[in-house]
């Protein structure tokens, strides 16, 4: 047991196990399933073939994004939970751009990429200064604004920018050239992967080897000695906010070009939700949180074939997803976060 | 000159039936906030009293029944969210969030279970009319009820308290962690009814996604509405008119999607500081750990 005093992200993982598989049991033995079966179903979906694995990792990849947002907020002493919002607003610039306006050639699939970014990043950005400026909380104001997204999505895609060849909530399907290129045929695995793990090394590398990242710890870490030491917390704030935006918004806009290729309101069964449990999960670090991701990727993929094959309905992985969340919510990396 | 009255009146009375649930949710998050725990659960708390009701009417054959269990149904998740945050001195709003995606999930798992079919439960008994109108009627009388023992009370004293300075508190003599608990989960028994009068007052049934962010405009409720129970269900009952306005003001013209975010809006621009001077209670959110 020394280990898990000595190591929180162990014992977290320990913690997480267990919800995870003892609710998750609990929960299938009231649906009249044995938990063998079910789970058995669960990871055969996920694992059992390369194109059920590849889908793992599409559902990876989408968790990956707003959990690096998440993480990055919250290391700095911010709760983002707008990364919803952000993702969704960040995959209707992309879907909407790469429609609309696509750029020629190789320059397609990096404007509606930076596009998601850029829209994902200004919605972050209006909790960051917020807050910043006239000392909001931005954990309300991104719980508001994730609906705000929702709504406004919602009008866009219904009304302004409403396509003759599209469905009612969807954008048209964007060119080839503004589609991500596939990484295995059969699959809905693309480049978005290899984008993801690329943006978890250089934000780990960020976070570790840079002034930014320092000053975006140490703004977490200890606000009062931060600001004694010259660091400007109100810019602190809005500058993680708006990366924290751009992380979901890209993941939004990687959703768009590498899965959908249109967007579709209907574009997140609440990733950006489910992301909070992966950046816990990943105890706040990038490197981890692609693990964290990897193992939600697997309940949101074998989820589908659990239901299908063991009669479990899937949302168990969404009740053990939220107890996950509940029980994870006394790590001692949140307890220093700014309040007000 | 009758029609337009007609209309005012319909409009009106669609008002307090949009607000009532709200009014319940918010009355709710004010005793949990005063006492120093941000509720981001209130949406959970809804989903459970509303489904719990379904079923329990069901079971029975009694509204009533079904009703109070739906209340309690409303302290239980408080009371998760209570211990989480008193005893265990967990960060709130993360504990909040994992209940409102815990809550959605348990129910629409639950109507597979118990009614062998996604989506939605079957009809059951309701509480009609009169217990509707009852229910509007009580949200009122809470909401007096709430202002008077938060501001007349030792009990309410003591809530704010702890909502303030949990620690002065203490050495005052208050057990600022058991007046915390309680606060939230009585807090959640009437954030429970606002559930009960969605399924089982203004319908007859539970479906998913039936409580369609009402938890979170209650929020916005609490902060439009300074934290105090009056002001909380004038927030409510603002929101309530523009939601009943809705339908015709989309025949006139208006997207429907700008009167759903106009509560969001709202809670932001008081958040921001620009409809006078918004201040949460100086504990509210912080978890409190005895020296």
């Amino acid at each position: 047991m020394k280990v898990f005093a000595r190591n929180r992200a162990l014992r977290d993982l320990a913690i997480t196990l267990v919800v995870v598989f003892g609710v998750g049991s609990l929960a299938m033995l009231f649906a009249h399933v044995s938990p063998v079966v079910g789970f058995g179903a669960l990871f055969d979906g996920a694992f059992g073939t390369k194109e059920e694995f590849a889908e793992t990792l599409v559902q990876a990849t989408n968790l990956l994004f707003p959990a690096l947002g998440i993480a990055i907020a919250f290391r700095a002493g911010l709760f983002n939970i707008g990364a919803e919002g952000q993702l969704i607003l960040g995959g209707l610039a992309a879907g909407w751009l790469g429609a609309e306006f696509p750029l020629p050639g190789y320059l397609a699939v990096p404007m509606v990429l930076v596009a998601g970014a850029l829209a994902g990043g200004v919605w972050g950005a209006i909790p960051g200064f917020l807050r910043a400026r006239f000392g909001a909380n931005e954990v309300i104001a991104t719980l508001m604004l994730n609906v705000v997204a929702t709504l406004l999505a919602t009008y866009l895609v219904g009304g302004p920018l409403a396509q003759a060849g599209g469905g009612d909530q969807e954008t048209a399907t964007l060119p080839k050239a503004a589609q991500l290129p596939d990484l295995l045929a059969n699959s809905r695995l693309t480049w978005a992967f290899l984008i993801g793990l690329a943006v978890a090394f250089g934000l780990r590398w960020v976070l570790r080897r840079t002034v930014f990242g320092y000053e975006l710890r140490a703004a977490g870490d200890a606000p009062e000695a931060a600001r004694r030491a010259g660091i400007d917390l109100g810019r602190t704030a809005l500058v993680a906010m708006a990366l924290a935006g751009a992380l979901a918004g890209l993941g939004g806009a990687t959703i768009v070009a590498g899965v959908l290729h249109r967007f579709n309101t209907g574009l997140s069964p609440g990733y950006g939700f489910i992301a909070i449990a992966v950046a816990l999960v990943g105890n706040l670090d990038p490197l981890w949180i692609l693990l964290a991701a990897l193992a939600f990727g697997m309940l949101q993929s074998g989820g589908v074939a659990m239901q299908a094959e063991a009669a479990v309905p899937r949302e168990v992985v969404s009740l053990v997803t939220g107890l996950v969340i509940i029980a994870l919510a006394g790590r001692r990396v949140l307890a220093t976060r700014r309040t007000t | 000159m009758n029609a337009l009255l007609a209309t005012l009146g319909a409009v009106l009375g669609l008002t307090l039936v949009k607000a009532t649930p709200l009014i319940y949710a918010a009355l709710g998050g004010v005793l949990s906030e005063r006492s120093g725990v941000v509720n981001i659960g209130l949406e959970g708390i809804l989903i459970a009293g509303a489904f719990v009701s379904v079923v329990v009417s069901g079971a029975t054959g009694s509204p009533v029944l079904g009703a109070c269990a739906g209340v309690l149904a409303g302290a239980l998740v408080a009371a998760v969210l209570a211990y989480a945050a008193t005893r265990l001195a967990v960060d709130q709003i993360v504990a909040g969030t994992g209940i409102n995606i815990a809550a959605l999930a348990a129910a629409a798992y639950g109507l597979v279970l118990i009614y062998n079919q996604p989506g939605a439960s079957h009809e059951v008994p309701a509480l009609g009319q009169g217990g509707e109108t009852a229910l509007i009627v009580l949200a009122f009388v809470a909401a007096a009820v709430l202002h008077v023992v938060l501001s007349r009370t030792p009990w309410g004293l003591r809530v704010r308290a702890c909502g303030e300075d949990p620690g002065a508190a203490e050495s005052a003599g208050i057990d600022a962690l058991r007046t915390r608990f309680w606060a939230v989960v009585i807090g959640g028994a009437i954030a429970g009814l606002g559930g009960v009068f969605l399924s089982l007052a203004e319908l007859d049934l539970y479906s998913d996604g039936m409580t369609a962010g009402r938890g979170f405009i209650a929020l916005a409720a609490v902060i439009f509405g300074r934290w105090t129970p009056f002001g909380a269900t004038g927030a409510a009952l603002f929101f309530g008119f523009f939601a009943a306005l809705q339908y015709s003001l989309q025949r006139a013209g208006v997207p429907s999607e700008l009167m759903q975010a106009l509560p969001y809006l709202a809670a932001l621009v008081a958040l921001a500081g620009f409809a006078g001077r918004v201040r949460a209670p100086a504990a509210d959110g912080v978890p409190f750990v005895r020296p």
